[in-house]
């Protein structure tokens, strides 16, 4: 029996779907086009292959456009009946989060991979001339498989792609979903993970996915040289576009650094995490890629290495996304997905382009234009292809620690991740790096082909010398000689990095200008490398703490200095040379913020003071603490909540209904003080005066008459500086006697007036004060952990530097492209033809 | 002998070296058992044992939180961790310890705990957090 559902909002899922169909069949029927096309021959042909190929791409564009308006505009609505609106986004969400609820899924992300790949396909379109048909049955291609992985169909038990279309009652069992009007109970979403909501989420993931996507172009232009035998025509074209994704996935990569660095839940800009690593290995190859697709251009050496490096960094695309959304990872990451059932389809992604690559390379083997001669030891090119194969094996380091989860599954074995996986990174990294921006430096001041060695040897010479004076005042100033003597040797060789290339900047602003952009880019990776190592190397826990009870000896001994510090609420504390105090907490929206004062002593003088709010965001049932910092030109410092009392997750109810009675079990047992106007009482936090009697003491709700009396009792509390007033209130009404304590909340203080002692006048006898005091636990408190980053701006400025190096090579690049004449485009294949 | 031969038998003994570390670095996962026999850091995979106490008062000592933890052989062991209590800690189905045995408490310098999603039963969330010195490049 089918149930009618009410309330339910079909048709933008229903139209969603529609286009999820029409674009994975659009890419099919474009793929199938020009693959014709590439086939024939281009001057016999009236291009009707090529035109249906055309028609097919941009019906699939037009389709995904389609789904991104309908996904969009479930989310916007809130239309909880489908399930990925239900899963990321709620109610309260502001709309820029809802924007960014695109992308929280899987699905999202798919759909983004497949736009951007849609509107590079359409530039290709546009600019490839004589290279689109080949090119475009690559994107077409990939078009194809990414569209398998949202298309949500179900095949007897299996499934292929989910669709991000899927309703709620069709993507879990639950008896609510047998009631006609279920979504009358779903009133809200679950909104985002807290610890996504955060601006970068709205700009990381559509710049990453622009990264990954646009790797597709250098592949689909090796794959057409090598399959229409073009071999060496595609390495020009192809470079730009190269140039383009190291600069975008690049960016995409340190943004999402950044994030972590911001928001400090992954301990620093870079963790080494599985789902990082496998983030940079497509990076890391492409980069090494361009350098010799570069050297390929100007010498006509590495041919191989620089197709071979091209083709597999698409392929290490799809193993990075296998690894981060297969649920491979699950013990050994943090930010891994977990498996939504495309396991397999996630290896055949990689299997369809790793088998293209295998193919060509051995089918076309013996034509490929392999130099037989070796390139001179003092050439540019010789010293390029070493700093490739090294970025090269860099990257089979990370790949292969990395990877530990996936050999344990092809293997059976049970190896784990190293115990302390970076340290283990950091040194064997660390000892790439010293090789690769060494050569990013001498290299340099070689030129292509032949080089004058006596002239080489000098310039060289010079600039290490000035490098390695540089270094020592660095490293001694920072502290980097501490540490590993590896870390010291990057430093030297980053610091000759920069200024090798600050040579060739300053020459290329004198003249030869287009030579810019390459130095402009390793400057930026110089000081890149700079800026982690110091800042790394040399940050700094402030909030020591060597206090706490001993539970064990050897507990504290092993651990101590320990780095998180507990703060009562307005009771400060020394933490290195600052005084802090947790002042106040104030919610605002969806974050509860506690406000931190700093106040920096030196010399007994306060020389700086400035407040801190780190914040906490509960959402999903769980807390999520984002830091805040106080950036300094040279260091940050960071503040962060690991732990508090003032927001509980457990319900409220429990403590309103148990009243006076149960208020009073809140505090420590009381003690009773007899005092006489003007006299102090200690308590453990400070102390209390009483200023004086109030005899016309006035209380809510209780009309006086004549013969009642109602006393209050001055009182000011001084705790840790600060001054309180209270006054509770004494009475006798008819027989019967009252006493109105008073709570001094921010003092953690309840204060009853108990009794009179009467003396000669009034203001002469005595009066009991009742004072309660919260213990130590029932206080307001939070624990806290304050850490210092130096140097981390070298780092960002590094990265920007880097990216606008790239951008200028980009431009130079592009310039050097000549024009395609049409006609001309038909004479390879003429050529090609007659080697046959 | 021809440069390129030179290059490519670098290569290979540094991709060769790098395999060996690789290997070398890997630890194990092995039961609370197999920690008090090793001097070594290694992973402890078990589960929470929910009727025992989790011990953490930030006032006593904000670094300092203890409970017992089942290894998947059933071995129950007293976990002591320097530091605050992870977030929904309780509610953890399976946890991950990097650590070491020291004096019959096995010391934990890294957490990683998977909990149920509080609505799906079928996904579970990843966390870890880590006491690690600060000076640990």
């Amino acid at each position: 029996m089918d149930i009618v559902f009410k309330g339910e909002h079909l048709l933008p899922g229903q139209l969603g779907q529609f286009f999820i169909v029409l674009a994975f069949g659009a890419a099919l029927f474009s793929l199938i086009c020009y693959y014709f096309s590439a086939q024939e021959d281009v001057a016999k042909s009236d291009n009707s292959w090529l035109r249906l190929g055309r028609i097919g791409y941009w019906l699939n564009t037009v389709a995904i456009l389609g789904m991104g308006v309908c996904l969009f505009y479930i989310l916007y609505h809130n239309y909880f009946e489908y399930h990925y609106a239900w899963s990321y986004t709620s109610r309260e969400l502001p709309v820029y989060y809802i924007v960014s609820g695109f992308w929280n899924g899987q699905e999202g992300g798919f759909l983004l991979w497949y736009f951007w790949t849609a509107v590079l396909g359409n530039i290709l379109i546009w600019k490839a001339k004589s290279w689109e048909s080949p090119v475009m049955v690559t994107m077409a291609l990939t078009q194809v498989v990414l569209g398998t992985m949202v298309l949500g169909l179900q095949i007897g038990s299996a499934h292929i792609g989910s669709s991000p279309f899927l309703l709620l009652r069709n993507a879990m069992e639950a008896p609510i979903f047998k009631n006609p009007n279920y979504l009358d109970f779903i009133k809200d979403g679950k909104g985002m993970n807290p610890s996504l909501q955060n601006y970068w989420m709205i700009i990381h993931p559509p710049t990453l996915f622009l990264g990954l996507a646009s790797l597709v172009v250098p592949f689909a232009y090796a794959t057409a040289g090598l399959w229409k035998r073009r071999y060496k025509e595609w390495v020009a074209p192809a470079i730009p576009y190269a140039l383009f994704g190291c600069m975008i996935l690049g960016t995409g990569v340190i943004m999402g650094a950044f994030w972590a660095y911001e928001s400090l839940n992954f301990g620093g800009f870079w963790a080494w995490d599985p789902v990082e690593n496998a983030s940079i290995f497509p990076w890391l190859v492409l980069v090494a890629a361009v350098h010799v697709l570069i050297v390929f251009k100007n010498t006509g050496h590495s041919y191989f290495t620089a197709t071979l490096l091209t083709l597999l960094s698409f392929v290490l695309v799809w193993y990075s996304s296998f690894l981060s959304r297969s649920g491979i990872l699950g013990e050994s990451s943090v930010h891994a997905f977990t498996d939504i059932g495309l396991f397999w389809q996630l290896v055949i992604g990689i299997i369809v382009f790793l088998a293209i690559t295998i193919y060509l390379l051995i089918s076309r083997w013996k034509e490929l234009p392999i130099t037989k001669k070796d390139e001179d030891t003092y050439s540019r090119e010789f010293w390029m292809f070493v700093g490739a194969v090294f970025l090269g094996l860099s990257c089979l380091q990370l790949i292969l620690v990395t990877s530990v989860p996936v050999w344990n599954a092809m293997f059976g074995t049970k190896l784990a991740p190293p115990t302390d996986p970076v340290k283990q990174y950091n040194i064997i990294q660390a000892s790439f790096a010293v090789v690769i921006a060494l050569l990013s430096g001498f290299t340099q001041f070689l030129k292509y082909k032949q080089t004058d060695i006596r002239r080489f040897f000098i310039t060289t010479l010079v600039y290490l010398v000035f490098a390695a004076l540089i270094t020592a005042l660095v490293v001694y100033a920072t502290g980097v000689y501490k540490l590993n003597f590896v870390f010291n040797l990057v430093m030297l060789c980053a610091i000759y990095s920069v200024v090798a290339n600050g040579k060739v900047l300053a020459d290329a602003i004198k003249g030869k200008f287009k030579l810019a952009g390459s130095a402009v880019g390793h400057i930026g990776f110089g000081l890149l490398l700079v800026g982690a190592l110091i800042s790394a190397g040399t940050k700094r826990v402030i909030s020591e703490n060597l206090t706490g009870e001993q539970y064990s000896a050897e507990f504290a001994k092993d651990e101590n200095p320990k780095e998180n510090i507990l703060l009562y609420k307005n009771e400060p504390i020394k933490m290195g040379e600052y005084m802090v105090t947790f002042r106040s907490d104030t919610i605002e929206g969806a974050q509860h913020l506690f406000n931190i004062d700093y106040q920096r002593i030196q010399n007994g003088k306060v020389t700086e003071g400035f407040t801190l709010r780190p914040n906490v965001i509960q959402a999903q049932g769980g807390m999520s603490s984002s830091p805040d910092t106080k950036h300094y030109l040279f260091h940050d410092m960071y503040t962060h909540i690991t732990m508090t009392n003032v927001i509980t997750t457990e319900p409220q109810g429990e403590e309103a209904s148990h009243g006076e009675e149960g208020d009073d079990k809140k505090y420590d047992a009381p003690v009773t003080h007899e005092i006489a106007v003007g006299d102090t009482m200690t308590y453990r936090d400070g102390i209390i005066i009483l200023k004086g009697l109030n005899k016309n003491a006035k209380l809510q709700n209780i009309p006086l008459t004549d013969k009642d009396i109602a006393v209050g009792a001055q009182l000011e509390v001084i705790s840790h500086g600060k001054t309180y007033q209270s006054e509770p209130v004494y009475m006798i009404k008819g027989r019967s006697v009252f006493d109105f304590g008073k709570k001094v909340e921010d003092a953690g203080l309840k204060l009853r007036f108990t009794k009179i002692i009467p003396g000669k006048t009034l203001a002469d006898g005595k009066v009991e004060i009742t004072v309660y005091q919260q213990p130590e636990s029932k206080k307001k408190f939070i624990v806290m952990k304050a850490i210092e980053f130096p140097y981390i701006n070298f780092l960002w400025a590094g990265t920007i530097i880097m990216v606008i190096g790239f951008f200028m090579s980009i431009l130079r690049r592009n310039k050097e492209l000549k024009p395609e004449p049409v006609k001309v485009a038909a004479q390879p294949r003429v050529k090609v033809q007659k080697k046959k | 002998m021809k440069k390129s031969s030179i290059v490519g038998i670098i290569v290979i003994a540094i991709a060769i070296a790098v395999i060996i570390s690789t290997y070398s670095s890997t630890s194990t996962y092995g039961s609370f058992n197999d920690a008090k026999n090793s001097k070594s850091e290694l992973h402890v995979v078990g589960h929470l044992n929910k009727s025992k106490e989790l011990f953490y008062d930030a006032t006593k000592d904000a670094n300092y939180f203890s409970f017992y933890m089942k290894d998947n052989k059933g071995e129950e062991c007293k976990v002591v961790y320097p530091g605050t209590k992870p977030q929904d800690f309780e509610r953890s189905e399976q946890i991950v310890l990097t650590g070491q045995m020291k004096g019959g408490e096995f010391h934990a310098s890294k957490i990683l705990m998977k909990c149920p999603s509080k609505y799906t039963d079928d996904k579970l969330n990843v966390t870890e957090v880590s006491a690690k010195k600060s000076a640990s490049i």
